[in-house]
């Protein structure tokens, strides 16, 4: 396969088992930047764990195996994700991710903003208010939790705790982001207010999405591929 | 036949709960009911002035001061030696230790919560012994020795409610600070301690309440009769349940006996509270509906 200029993510010859079962065979295919990928198929097949292989979080969950390869467009440039020159916190400060059930950290929501970017060595108060409230406004949660960043994230609504963590997701402006299902917690106000912003966020970003309402990959959905028996199908 | 036994096996289940329950309706009724009588405003200072007490001015000799400064020492000398490494291995059981390693080691703290206090307490009037030998003259029986007893005594306790509070932090939280670049110690320090807090702190208070009542490890290894608010690390103590035990065995005349119930009874207060305590803080509400 050839580097195109739009590509993002690359796999190739990608293999992934859990034990026995092999959940990915041989996959080879590109994502393109600036652009919503949607991921569909049938429950159980493997769609969460292949989101996982892009910031190498199933190396945290245990029991899986990869072979092939796997390559981002980081800053310009294709870099494999598993070589050494690439630590894996600096990976996943690149590539954002949002998950199903919307995961508050037990601390103030200003606190949940600020998370990422202490880990990531940045202390000045006021770069952490600027960005936070940068963030914020990207997601269209500032104006309601403007007056209480102090209280506990866990108390926000569902659909406000999905946009927290979005806005989490983008405070350290990644180049990749990944959902899993991410609307699909949520009522259908606050699912298509996540919509709208996705369509906005992918102009800095190339953005995989898992899902499997049909309505809502052909409202926003650049490219889709069907995963099922080890392999992805593009289909559109 | 077969409704019948079912019939049977319901009345009969309706009966041991309704005699388990009336039985301790009595028991606590007895303590109440004795125990009430003897909460004089005496009690706690006997003739001493409160203040003068509290200061540590004067001594108390006919209250129950002595003895509940000597269990409260206790209790805050177990908690400060039994938590950190209660914490530490639970964190170890439930982050870091995996296969055959932490199975043995689970079932050895499962069999160390089963070992009776009585044998605890021999171990720690053992471990008298060799000081004593070491050090001669300068340690014998005292608040530090009991308290390393008791401490050992409800490790095993906070030990398994750490690690089942940390095993039991759904996934997605779990993978939250790992996705955004933490490492495993900032996820434990940051995440997943501040997440299980409350199991954790019910726990702890589970433990103090187990380790306020015994009478077994202190009676062996410290606790005396009469000797003042303890002074020292190396000093004999008083304490509340080993003057219950005392005076039930040793009053002179029956007011005496009334003291000791009254003992009692500032004790399951104190028990009750904690107990209340732990409920409300992993559950949030001590009368909610079981499922
Ligand atoms: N840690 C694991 N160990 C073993 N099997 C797993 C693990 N995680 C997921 N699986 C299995 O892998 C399969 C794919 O899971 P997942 O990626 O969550 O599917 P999807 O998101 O498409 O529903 C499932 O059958 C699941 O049971
Ligand atoms: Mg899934």
């Amino acid at each position: 396969m050839t580097t195109t200029m739009n590509g993002k993510i690359r796999t190739e010859k990608l293999s992934f088992s859990y034990g026995e079962r092999l959940l990915l065979g041989d996959i080879s295919v590109e994502f393109a930047d600036q652009a919503i990928t949607a991921i569909t198929g049938p429950s159980g097949t493997g769609k969460s764990t292949l989101l996982t292989v892009f910031n190498r979080l199933w190396e945290e969950i245990g029991g899986g195996a990869l072979r092939g390869r796997v390559l981002l467009r980081l800053e310009g440039r294709w870099q494999d994700i598993h070589a050494a020159e690439m630590p894996v916190s600096m990976l996943r400060r690149r590539v954002g991710m949002v998950f199903q059930t919307p995961n508050p950290l037990p601390m103030s929501i200003s606190a949940n903003l600020a998370f990422p970017l202490k880990l990531a060595g940045i202390e000045d108060k006021q770069e952490i208010a600027a960005r936070s409230r940068e963030a914020l406004l990207r997601v269209h949660l500032l104006t309601e939790v403007e007056d209480r960043l102090g209280s506990d994230a866990r108390l926000l609504s569902g659909g406000q705790q999905q946009r927290l963590c979005l806005a989490r997701a983008l405070m350290l402006h990644p180049e990749v982001l990944l959902l899993d299902e991410p609307t699909s917690s949520l009522d259908p106000k606050a699912c298509t207010g996540i919509e709208e912003l996705l369509l906005e966020l992918k102009e800095s970003c190339a953005i995989v999405l898992v899902s499997h309402y049909q309505d809502q990959i052909s409202r926003i959905a650049d490219q889709v591929y069907l995963l099922g028996e080890r392999t992805l199908l593009r289909q559109r | 036949m077969r409704r019948a036994l079912g019939t049977l096996t319901i009345a009969f289940s309706f009966a041991a709960t309704l005699l388990l329950f009336a039985a301790v309706l009595f028991f606590v009724g007895v303590i109440v009911y004795r125990g009430w009588s003897g909460l004089a405003p005496g009690l706690i200072f006997g003739d001493t002035r409160p203040l003068d007490a509290l200061l540590l001015r004067r001594q108390v000799f006919d209250g129950l001061f002595p003895a509940m400064a000597g269990t409260l020492a206790l209790m805050a000398l177990t908690m400060t030696l039994a938590v950190p490494a209660g914490l530490a291995t639970g964190i170890y059981l439930a982050e870091y230790a995996r296969g055959r390693g932490k199975a043995l080691l689970s079932l050895l703290f499962d069999i160390l919560a089963g070992l009776p206090s009585i044998v605890v307490g021999l171990a720690g009037l053992a471990l008298t012994i060799i000081l004593h030998r070491i050090f001669p003259g300068r340690i014998g029986p005292c608040l530090l020795i009991s308290a390393l007893a008791l401490a050992f005594l409800v490790l095993p306790y906070l030990v398994r409610s750490v690690q089942l509070a940390l095993e039991s932090v759904p996934r997605t939280l779990r993978l939250t600070a790992p996705a955004l670049g933490a490492d495993k110690l900032t996820t434990i320090r940051a995440v997943l301690l501040p997440a299980c807090l409350p199991e954790i702190a019910g726990g702890i208070i589970l433990a103090v309440g187990r380790a306020i009542e015994d009478t077994a490890v202190i009676m062996l290894t410290g606790a005396v009769a009469s000797a003042g608010v303890p002074r020292s690390l190396l000093a004999q103590y008083e304490a509340l349940p080993f003057y219950i035990y005392y005076i039930s065995g040793q009053y002179a005349d029956p007011e005496e006996l009334q003291r000791g119930f009254a003992a009692a009874l500032l004790l399951l207060a104190m028990c009750v509270v904690m107990l209340l305590a732990a409920q409300l803080l992993s559950t949030g509400n001590p009368l909610r509906r079981r499922p």
